[in-house]
């Protein structure tokens, strides 16, 4: 019976041959060559003898594994949490715009931010956050406040990543929820309308419950993505706040790319796994995602 | 089965997510898998006859600062060495992340025949990991960089391990960090050169306070830096060594000690009062450089080799500029003592798995003759030179490229230099030659350096009390094993 269904479609499963094929050549190969790599005393050249869970167990004993594990968890969460209800939000009040003009010159300006790189946005934030001369203290000035300087102040520090990430992606996930509301019928509008429903009332009773899978998708979508900030890491962090906004992804390539401990670096990576890993069924099991 | 259908999807998902995003360093690894059975030679895995023609060789070359400009003039420089050598020459020098590049390169198993590298620490790191190959046999018995006249006997300890074995040849001489003051300021407002560190500071507060571009706004700081990176020569004062001191077999970092907590409170006042750059935490060298010649701040500390390219810019911009840098003395330890940070010198390595090492070795000899210093420092002639009757001209191109094509100094005495050297770099550079001493850099630095930078910089922007700083720093290091006491 299989075989027959087989035979019947199978010019889908020849179709699908590139797609296996890339996963396996760059996902599951490195994957799997990344385990043998954390069981190894891991040499550029030479000999490299396998050494059980040593580099495991490096790794769960360095202080600076678990303060990465703490900043990737608040700053995670964080991104997640503002990165989902702040473009909710702005797409509910866009959705409210009746000038059809000023809500695509709206999404327009939201989106750009997330077409740039981290190169050219963690460059810009540096430049505004600047104590002297950037844009924020220049106006914290105006109105009375002494300079703070966000980039250098470790009490700081993690709110500019949340912010900053916030700020990015603020656009494309504010498309998303558009997009869903854009889908959801509009005789349920009508209808509210017909019992009397205030605007208010519409979004409250109509608009959100009817997001609702559109709100779980991007959510677990998100969360998926808390594990592996890296790029902004890179680009805005400095010694002196790195202490609270160091991540896991840059553990790792600390350890593997610039102390050259290589057989370190993938163990932490294959913890970051499992970690990603239990997040996500707890996410699935908490938004009840098989029932979208 | 459903829950396990779930549970293999999400490590599916989660693995594709997590290695597409650190994609670099675990495929580079993985895919290393072929290289695994080179075995290291003691001198560079001999495979090549030392007396083999050049003709039809290849040399491959991964270089962080050798080499042109441009892509194109790196095409040309590579010619030129094919000129000199007779060696089928490729030269790559990636445009940025060079480290991240030549650890990418060596684990997915690229065979050069040289790599550039500008680190000790790095050096260490990949002797232990098989990397390098031992060239003291080649140096002691190559009648050029044996000769002292053409790199002193003393420098090869830098390259040297445990054992005594050279691992890398010098592919230019390095200089030494030191404090760079705008000596046109000093002048005009009547101040000497500091010598301790109550002076330094009244130069600084001048710098500050007294208008000295003269354009009537207080837009000017006396000090800044790149973090923590160079103030080795304020620190000199207190006689703090960078990075590790070991003291009768124990590690000790000076820049934790006690010893330091006065100097984080004079560099806390400093910020306090405004002397101090606020952007020091997150400048990076560039951006202190721009600082500097953008008239915004009176001192920065930087490589004796900007002295004259400091001044040279500037006179580029404005052939009439009073604009002078001058490099000082660090401040006097209580015993007289100079400290100055030696840089890390830049030197070449053969691979252990290098196709002709033998053509490697001719290389290095040809880049510490005269015809390799010119191309490392002036550049292709045609292109950033030309020369007539003995006497070199720079093009326009070669006036912009500041006679630095890898190599702005060497050590090579018998090579004089074809150009009048920088205004200021002279002086700066005997400062670095009488005092300067290089760092230890022992295992465990970067994470040690982590903690002391760390707590310093807020000790010395004042976000802390230096005094709870140092011991925050000193518990830390403690409680890693990073220092002995």
């Amino acid at each position: 019976m299989e075989l027959k269904s087989i035979k019947k479609h199978y010019m889908l499963y020849i179709m699908m041959v590139p797609i296996v094929g890339y996963f396996l050549l760059f996902a599951y190969y490195p994957l799997a060559k990344g385990l043998q790599i954390s069981l190894q005393d891991y040499k550029l050249m030479g000999d490299r003898p396998y050494i059980g869970l040593t580099n495991y167990e490096t790794v769960l004993h360095d202080p600076f594994f678990w303060q990465s594990l703490r900043n990737t968890v608040f700053i995670g969460i964080g991104i997640l949490l503002f990165g989902f209800f702040a473009p909710l939000v702005v797409a509910l009040s866009l959705n409210e715009v009746f000038k059809s003009w000023f809500k695509k010159m709206a999404q327009l300006v939201l989106y750009i931010p997330h077409l740039l790189s981290w190169v050219v946005v963690g460059g810009m934030w540096i430049f505004f956050l600047s104590p002297d001369s950037g844009l924020v203290n220049l106006l914290l000035k105006e109105i009375g406040i002494a300079p703070i300087h966000f980039m250098a102040d470790e009490a700081w520090g993690r709110w500019v990543m949340i912010g900053s990430a916030t700020w990015k992606d603020m656009g494309y996930n504010c498309i998303l929820f558009l997009a869903g509301i854009v889908s959801i019928n509009p005789s349920l509008y009508e209808a509210a309308r017909m019992d009397g429903a205030s605007r208010w009332q519409q979004a409250r009773y109509v608009t959100i419950p009817q997001l609702m899978n559109t709100m779980k998708v991007i959510f677990l979508l998100n969360t998926l993505g808390i594990f592996r900030i890296f790029d902004q890491i890179f680009v805005m962090s400095n010694t002196a706040i790195a202490n609270k906004v160091d991540v896991l992804m840059m553990y790792t390539f600390s350890k593997g790319i610039l102390e050259i401990r290589i057989g370190q670096a993938a163990a932490a990576s294959f913890f970051v796994i499992v970690f990603t890993l239990l997040l996500t069924l707890m996410t699935r099991k908490l938004t009840r995602f098989d029932e979208v | 089965m459903k829950p396990k259908f779930i549970a293999a999807a999400s490590v599916l998902v989660a693995g594709t997510m997590l290695f597409t995003a650190c994609g670099n360093s675990t495929n580079s690894n993985g895919s290393n898998a072929s290289n695994t059975s080179s075995s290291p030679s003691s001198d560079g895995a001999s495979s090549e006859s030392a007396s083999a023609s050049p003709a039809g060789t290849k040399l491959r070359i991964l270089a962080g600062n050798v080499g042109g400009k441009t892509p194109e003039e790196n095409e040309l420089f590579a010619k030129e060495i094919t000129k000199h050598t007779g060696f089928d020459t490729t030269l790559e020098k990636p445009a940025s992340d060079y480290d991240q590049k030549v650890l990418t390169a060596l684990s997915s198993g690229e065979k050069y025949d040289l790599i550039e590298i500008s680190d000790i620490a790095t050096l260490n790191e990949f002797i232990k990991q098989g990397v390098v190959s031992d060239v003291t046999d080649f140096v002691t018995s190559s009648s050029v960089l044996s000769d002292p006249a053409v790199i002193p006997t003393s420098e090869w300890e830098q390259l040297k391990d445990a054992d005594g074995k050279i691992h890398g040849v010098f592919s230019k001489f390095q200089g030494a960090t030191m404090p760079t003051v705008r000596k046109d300021w000093l002048d005009k407002l009547n101040l000497k050169e500091p010598t301790t560190l109550d002076e330094l500071y009244n130069v600084l507060k001048a710098f500050k306070e007294q208008d000295p571009d003269g354009n009537g706004k207080p837009d000017t700081y006396g000090l800044t830096t790149a973090g923590l990176y160079d103030i080795q020569g304020i620190m000199s004062a207190a006689g703090l060594k960078a990075r590790y001191v070991v003291k009768d077999g124990k590690r000790t970092i000076p820049y934790a000690s006690d010893a330091a907590i006065p100097m984080y409170e004079w560099f806390a006042k400093l910020s306090k009062e405004g002397i101090l750059d606020p952007n020091f935490i997150t400048n990076d060298g560039a951006k202190m450089r721009n600082l500097f010649l953008t008239d915004r701040v009176g001192m920065i500390t930087y490589w004796d080799a900007w002295v004259g390219m400091l001044n040279d810019l500037r006179k580029q911009e404005d052939p009439n500029t009073t604009f002078r840098a001058a490099g000082i003395p660090s401040i006097p330890g209580p015993d007289g003592t100079i400290l100055m940070r030696r840089g890390d010198p830049d030197f070449w390595i053969i691979p252990t798995n290098a196709e002709h090492p033998d053509a490697a070795k001719k290389f290095l000899e040809f880049w510490n003759t005269k015809e390799g210093i010119t191309l490392g420092s002036l550049g292709v002639e045609g292109e950033d030179y030309t020369l007539s009757n003995g006497t070199y001209t720079l093009t326009e191109e070669g006036k912009s490229h500041n006679r630095d094509h890898g190599v702005p100094y060497w050590y090579n005495s018998t090579v004089k230099p074809a150009f009048e050297k920088s205004p200021g770099i002279q002086e700066a550079q005997d400062l670095a030659t009488k005092y300067a001493t290089l760092e230890v850099a022992l295992p465990g630095w970067k994470d040690a350096e982590k903690i002391v930078t760390n707590y310093a910089l807020k000790a010395m922007s004042g976000q802390m009390p230096a005094k709870d700083a140092v011991a925050a720093m000193q518990k830390e290091l403690k409680a890693a094993n990073l220092i002995d006491e």
